[in-house]
């Protein structure tokens, strides 16, 4: 059906994304690339030598950077573990048949929904607030001491938020998947004299196993750039207590005006995220193809 | 289903489900309820629940006080400006990649996935310093075409397992039946391309509203959406509680209304298709 005539418009109907995305992806790519490698300091102008790798030596050797990585990595996993465990065991409960189901689910997906800053300002002052927040209230009320949330546990504090917004996409994905596992099969089975804990391990699991694949990339790619919650609760501190790579990479450019620095915390950013992208590019163009 | 559930079972459903449902609703339950109090009520220990004094009060100062109504518009120019003209770019391609899919069609589409990957702040530094010296820091047009980029590789993706639906035998037939291709474009796949289009736009009002790197980074005062007019109540002064939980209330109201209407179609583009 395609002819020759409208191949040519449809080539023309598509690059004008493509030539828009390629521009927004070379040209600051290139930029912080080349950044990367000068001496860059918006603080000192003049000129700006170029300085092969020192700004990656400096970047990578600075403690702060091997805190960031830690804190990145306990950020994402922490986050992963409780969504997906919790958004499973969501899921399950929710595809169970009961009254007001349409309305719990909407209370279970509205965190997805707010604002990143306005959960993080919302947890850290009604909450986490050791003065006034619930939580100190619940603990005076238990006669325990009130807990400081984000000078004593300031990037567990933060893993809980980012769950709580998160948690809500990985319930609605996982139960989306759950619907359209066969009921019948699974009441097959629970005749045939399958336990619970047997039915879900060896038919609910393996259903599921592909949505969860799907959460934990995407969440990954999300989770690597969290930036809003560290900057409206704790600024990366105390110290670099709560700072990740992303978080690292702005106080570098926009705080310290360091650009070759930041640009080159930048880079190393950038090839983080890659990593998770190729696996999760595999998984989506694999289910082109089906 | 296939078999009868006890109504003891049901309820029993019934009620861990609202329990745990209630718990994950109730910060945002809580932000509202204290948007009606006192500052000296939204503090008090023990806490009130119900039972205060209600009152509009902070609402009333949120508005005066602050530019509210200024940063309530930047948000409603930024995430519908940079959807709809996401749109008017996506439409003809998304539209192109599903009824002529030519040999790299697959290639681009995973290409343009790609993009969304890249860690936003590994282009932070030179998309500062290019709006910085072409004059569009803090200026709306900036965050329009950021967030329109940024969320291009989404619109086009979401936009393409919509349209691919659309079956094309149809289209034959009407040709057949004599439509020209104006009644074949009005009566057959408008009709049929409309809500793809409407949830598509949705979703990506919401992730606009809602998107807090770029918004944060590249306003200060003049263009800054909700999102950056929260973040000031980070450092605040004095009692602040109960006017935080107005301003948040009245900065989650529209967009979680329009969430739970998308709650079907957010699967899907969240997913780009890969969960059904």
């Amino acid at each position: 059906m395609a002819t020759q005539h409208s191949r040519a418009a449809a080539r023309l109907m598509i690059s004008p994304s493509v030539i828009l995305l390629l521009g927004w992806m070379l040209i600051p790519l290139g930029l912080t690339l080349y950044f990367s490698f000068l001496r860059y300091n918006l603080l000192m102008p003049g000129a700006n030598p170029f300085v092969g790798w020192e700004n990656y030596s400096y970047f990578l050797s600075d403690p702060a950077f091997k805190a960031a990585i830690v804190n990145t990595l306990l950020l994402v996993v922490g986050v992963l573990v409780i969504t997906v465990v919790g958004g499973t065991l969501l899921a399950i409960l929710l595809d169970q048949a009961m009254w007001g189901q349409g309305i719990v689910r909407i209370l279970v997906i509205a965190p997805f929904f707010v604002m990143p800053t306005v959960s993080a300002l919302v947890w850290k002052n009604m909450f986490m607030n050791p003065v006034n927040g619930l939580f100190a209230h619940l603990a005076k009320f238990l006669g325990l001491p009130p807990f400081d949330f984000f000078a004593a546990a300031p990037l567990a504090s933060i893993i809980g938020i980012v769950s709580w917004q998160w948690l809500p996409f990985a319930t609605l994905i996982l139960l989306t998947a759950m619907q359209s596992l066969d009921s019948e099969r699974l009441e097959a089975a629970e005749m045939d004299g399958a336990g619970p804990l047997s039915r879900f391990w060896y038919m609910v699991l393996p259903h599921l196993s592909r949505a969860i694949t799907v959460v934990i990339l995407i969440q990954t790619i999300f989770l690597l750039s969290v930036f809003a919650e560290i900057l409206v609760t704790t600024n990366g501190g105390p110290g670099n207590a709560s700072t990740n790579l992303t978080y690292l990479v702005y106080a570098e450019s926009l705080l310290r005006f360091d650009v070759g620095t930041g640009s080159a915390g930048g880079v190393v950013a950038i090839i983080l995220a890659n990593i998770v992208a190729i696996f999760l590019m595999r998984m989506i163009g694999k289910n082109l193809d089906a | 289903m296939a078999r009868a559930i006890t109504p003891q079972r049901k309820a029993l459903n019934t009620a861990i489900a609202w329990t745990f449902g209630i718990m994950i609703f109730f910060p945002i339950l809580w932000t509202v309820l204290t948007s009606f109090k006192t500052e000296a009520q939204a503090i008090a220990d023990p806490p009130v629940f119900l039972f205060f004094n209600w009152t509009t009060e902070n609402y009333t100062t949120v508005l005066e006080r602050s530019n509210y109504f200024r940063h309530f518009w930047n948000s409603v120019v930024i995430s519908v400006g940079s959807t709809v003209l996401g749109l008017i770019i996506a439409v003809p391609a998304a539209w192109a990649m599903a009824f002529v899919p030519g040999k790299r069609t697959k290639d681009v589409l995973m290409w343009m996935l790609s993009t969304k990957m890249l860690p936003p702040v590994g282009v932070l530094v030179p998309i500062y310093l290019i709006f910085r010296d072409i004059g569009l820091l803090d200026t709306k047009t900036g965050l329009v075409i950021v967030l329109t980029l940024i969320n291009l590789p989404i619109i086009v993706w979401m936009l393409y397992t919509y349209f691919k639906e659309i079956p094309v035998d149809i289209l034959e037939a009407a040709r057949m039946d004599g439509a020209s291709l104006r009644n074949e474009v009005t009566y057959v796949l408008l009709p049929m391309a409309v809500p793809g289009i409407a949830s598509t736009m949705l979703l990506n009002i919401i992730l606009a509203w809602n998107e807090a790197f770029w918004t944060l980074n590249l306003t200060a005062a003049k263009a800054a959406p909700l999102t950056a007019f929260i973040a000031s109540y980070s450092s605040p002064e004095g009692l602040f509680y109960a006017k935080l939980s107005a301003a948040s209330t009245m900065a989650i109201a529209p967009i979680l209304i329009m969430g739970w209407f998308s709650q079907k179609q957010l699967v899907r583009g969240l997913t780009f298709g890969a969960v059904k």
